[in-house]
């Protein structure tokens, strides 16, 4: 790199440093970067404590019930948490719109699935002041204030003329101007790139996800520094150059996001809650009746059963029969669950599809897909909850249900039909296994920030080339 | 490459049969200019006579349609950057940077023009020559007198030990004072064997200060006047109506 593109970017330093107004508006980001990241990391703990605390409580209350029938303990149920990822604070993602606790019970699959929140649009959408929105949304708006004048005004002026009258060649002075907005746009990132590597030096978050976050969030902040000194080149006015960032700022980063999840909405449509009920119910009904002795399935499963005993009578069973009855139940009623389930994340998966088509278009939805998927807040991480979630529920009930068969063998002989309260303790508890994100959540957005970068690179050379030439 | 009569050396500026159009309009039509190493030359002419596109095509700013312009032998349209190391240029509105003391400006036009800028070695004798108040050498040049601009402007020409300054109504808008002190630092630059492409409406300074002036119109050289000597300079009265005449004819 010759010296005279590090001495127009070091000139570019020095006239920050003493620009009143933008020395101002860049601490004040800084600290509402520093600020947004310490009330966001309290937020988390905070969350993370009392899911700890609601946990224990909910396990507690479930291993302190007294003897009971099993199927009672069905219909009690257990609530499940989610744990945060240690990088929930940096990007609340959809977690607003899907929380973190699943009740689960038999027969039923968890609410959390069909809540009315998730047959809405508004599950791609988010705002809370959190770390990815500063760096989202407010830090390409002070890289625009901040670049917009680099090359307009040494045009308006008349220092253009005079650079490049010094031999300074059109190629140099962007190459300078670029460094130089690009090394500030890193600075502004800078506190939050440090707090998210120390958090990985202490072991808190894997070195892995930050790693590729701070590159992506970099990618981030030089794509919008490059694009105002590129525009700020381009065109004759600084005003201009102003109107033409901040238009393709409202566009891309505050109107693309939002309206890409409603049209994806209308080309992909949700079932209803009551939609969705209606159809399980209808379901349901044509697999059989458990309690009609005519039911053909369930009478067929009763002589399935009795023969694999090699007894006649449901009476003669070592174990319960209608322990067993309900744990077919559950199998043929998960499976119609998982059936609407995997149909239902079909269809989000298409309208996601949709948004991601357009992250080619506007880099803010990789970026945002990038930074959800890395912190562990986005819809693939949900799913993988409810999917976790609904394997677990599946072994919960089926644990109790075989309880019921095995140690109530026989019915209406005047038994006592509950089991002791030390049983519970043996039945599971739920386990989370921490999300990993899948690499098509990662470098495709990766790829198309890398790829929007290079293309304005790319761009900067005819652009140069104007600039040697337009100081007549 | 243009050279001289004597092999091996060429003329600090040399310009010929320069044509250029901006669209339909042809502002320069055959320009022929040749001016000598220390020579002062005064290029007059009305508006639009295309005095600044001639200092454009000199600086590579502009391709000429068709002709040739040479500054040091090298060819501004072909090669800008070694053109413009050869010379030195101060625009009419001298444009710096407001945040910037007037020793920091100087210093950093030095760097990007890759010339030695010692504070003590370069700059300063640099702006001791010009005449600028000491107690300004360290004030942001924000609060500069377009005279005070200019001085920092020739203190960079000279600091920059180039062959060729090229001025562009370096006298305009300034007061009778401060165009005589102008006026001898551009004498100074000649001392220095500095050859000096002066386009001006100052006819008063061209007499003053110029050992040519060509008075251009219609795109071309119309005439052009030479002092006899240093003694017996131009004689105003017949350059006033010349002037005239030429700026009608632009």
């Amino acid at each position: 790199m010759s010296s005279p593109v590090i001495r127009i970017a070091t000139e570019e330093w020095r006239s920050l440093a003493r620009n009143r107004a933008g020395l101002i508006a860049t601490l004040l980001l800084l600290a509402l970067i520093i600020a947004s990241a310490v009330v966001s990391f309290e937020r988390r703990a905070g969350i993370e404590a009392e899911r700890a605390r609601y946990q224990a409580s909910v396990d507690k209350g479930f291993d302190n019930q007294p003897a009971r029938h099993p199927h009672r303990m069905v219909h009690y149920g257990q609530f499940v948490f989610r744990p945060l990822s240690p990088l929930a604070f940096v990007d609340v993602g959809v977690d607003s719109f899907t929380g973190n606790t699943i009740f689960l019970e038999g027969h039923r699959q968890n609410s959390a699935n069909f809540s009315e929140a998730r047959q809405s649009s508004l599950l791609l959408r988010f705002g809370q002041l959190t770390l990815a929105f500063v760096l989202q949304a407010l830090a390409p708006l002070l890289l625009i204030f901040l670049s917009f004048t680099s090359v307009a005004r040494e045009r308006e002026r008349g220092t253009l003329r005079l650079l490049l009258a010094q031999g300074v060649s059109g190629q140099q002075l962007l190459a300078g101007k670029l460094l130089g907005h690009g090394v500030i746009a890193l600075a502004i990132g800078a506190p939050a790139f440090l707090l998210l590597a120390w958090l990985a030096a202490s072991a808190f978050a894997p070195w892995s996800a930050v790693g590729l976050l701070i590159i992506g969030y970099a990618a981030w902040l030089l794509l919008w520094a490059t694009m105002a000194v590129l525009i700020s080149a381009l065109v004759t006015r600084s005003r201009d150059a102003l109107v033409a960032l901040v238009g393709i700022w409202m566009v891309s980063v505050i109107l693309l996001p939002r309206a890409l999840p409603e049209v994806a909405a209308t080309r992909a449509v949700l079932p209803s809650k009551i939609e969705t009920e209606i159809a399980l119910h209808r379901d349901l009904k044509q697999i059989g009746d458990a309690h009609n002795p005519d039911d053909p399935y369930f009478a067929s499963f009763k002589a399935r059963t009795l023969a694999r005993y090699g007894v006649s009578r449901v009476e003669d069973m070592p174990v319960q029969y209608a322990g067993l009855v309900g744990m077919e139940g559950e199998r043929l009623t998960t499976g119609l669950y998982a059936k609407s389930a995997k149909d239902m994340e079909a269809r989000e998966a298409e309208q996601n599809g949709f948004v991601r088509a357009f992250g080619t278009l506007s880099p803010i939805i990789a970026v945002r897909q990038l930074s959800m998927a890395l912190t562990g807040t986005g819809l693939a991480a949900h799913q993988d909850f409810l999917n976790q979630s609904e394997a677990f529920r599946y072994r919960f009930v089926q644990a109790l249900n075989w309880m019921q068969a095995e140690k109530i063998p026989s019915v209406g002989g005047g038994e006592d039909p509950r089991v002791s309260a030390d049983n519970w303790k043996t039945i599971p508890r739920f386990r989370y296994r921490p999300f990993a994100p899948p690499s098509a959540l990662i470098w495709p957005n990766l790829l198309v920030l890398g790829g929007w970068l290079a293309g304005l690179m790319l761009l900067s050379v005819p652009i140069a080339r104007r600039l040697g030439k337009a100081a007549r | 490459m243009i050279m001289t009569n004597d092999p091996g050396t060429y003329l600090p500026i040399e310009v010929r049969q320069l044509r250029h159009s901006y669209g339909d309009r042809e502002v320069l039509r055959g320009l022929n200019l040749a001016i000598a190493p220390g020579e002062i030359y005064a290029l007059l002419g009305g508006n639009g006579a295309g005095k600044s596109t001639t200092l454009s095509a000199l600086l590579g700013f502009i391709a000429p349609t068709s002709g040739s312009v040479s500054v040091a032998g090298i060819d501004p349209a072909t090669d800008p950057q070694q053109a413009r190391a050869q010379l030195a240029y101060v625009p009419e509105s001298v444009a710096l940077y407001d945040h910037l003391t007037a020793r920091e400006n100087l210093d950093y036009f030095l760097a990007l023009a890759k010339a030695p800028r010692s504070p003590d070695g370069v700059i300063k004798p640099a702006l001791d020559a010009v005449g600028l108040a000491h107690h300004a050498w360290n004030q942001r040049v924000g609060g500069f007198s377009k005279g005070m601009r200019q001085k920092v402007a020739i203190a960079l020409a000279l600091a920059r030990h180039v062959p060729v300054l090229l001025l562009d109504e370096p006298t305009s808008g300034l007061d009778p004072r401060a165009t005589m002190e102008f006026n001898r630092l551009i004498e100074t630059a000649r001392d220095r064997q500095v050859t000096i492409l002066m386009v001006t409406h100052d006819l008063l300074s061209a007499v003053d200060v110029a050992d040519r002036i060509g008075f251009l119109a219609d795109g071309q050289i119309e005439e052009e006047l030479a002092a006899s000597n240093k003694s017996a300079r131009f004689d105003l009265n017949t350059l006033h109506a010349r002037y005239i005449g030429a700026s009608a004819a632009a």
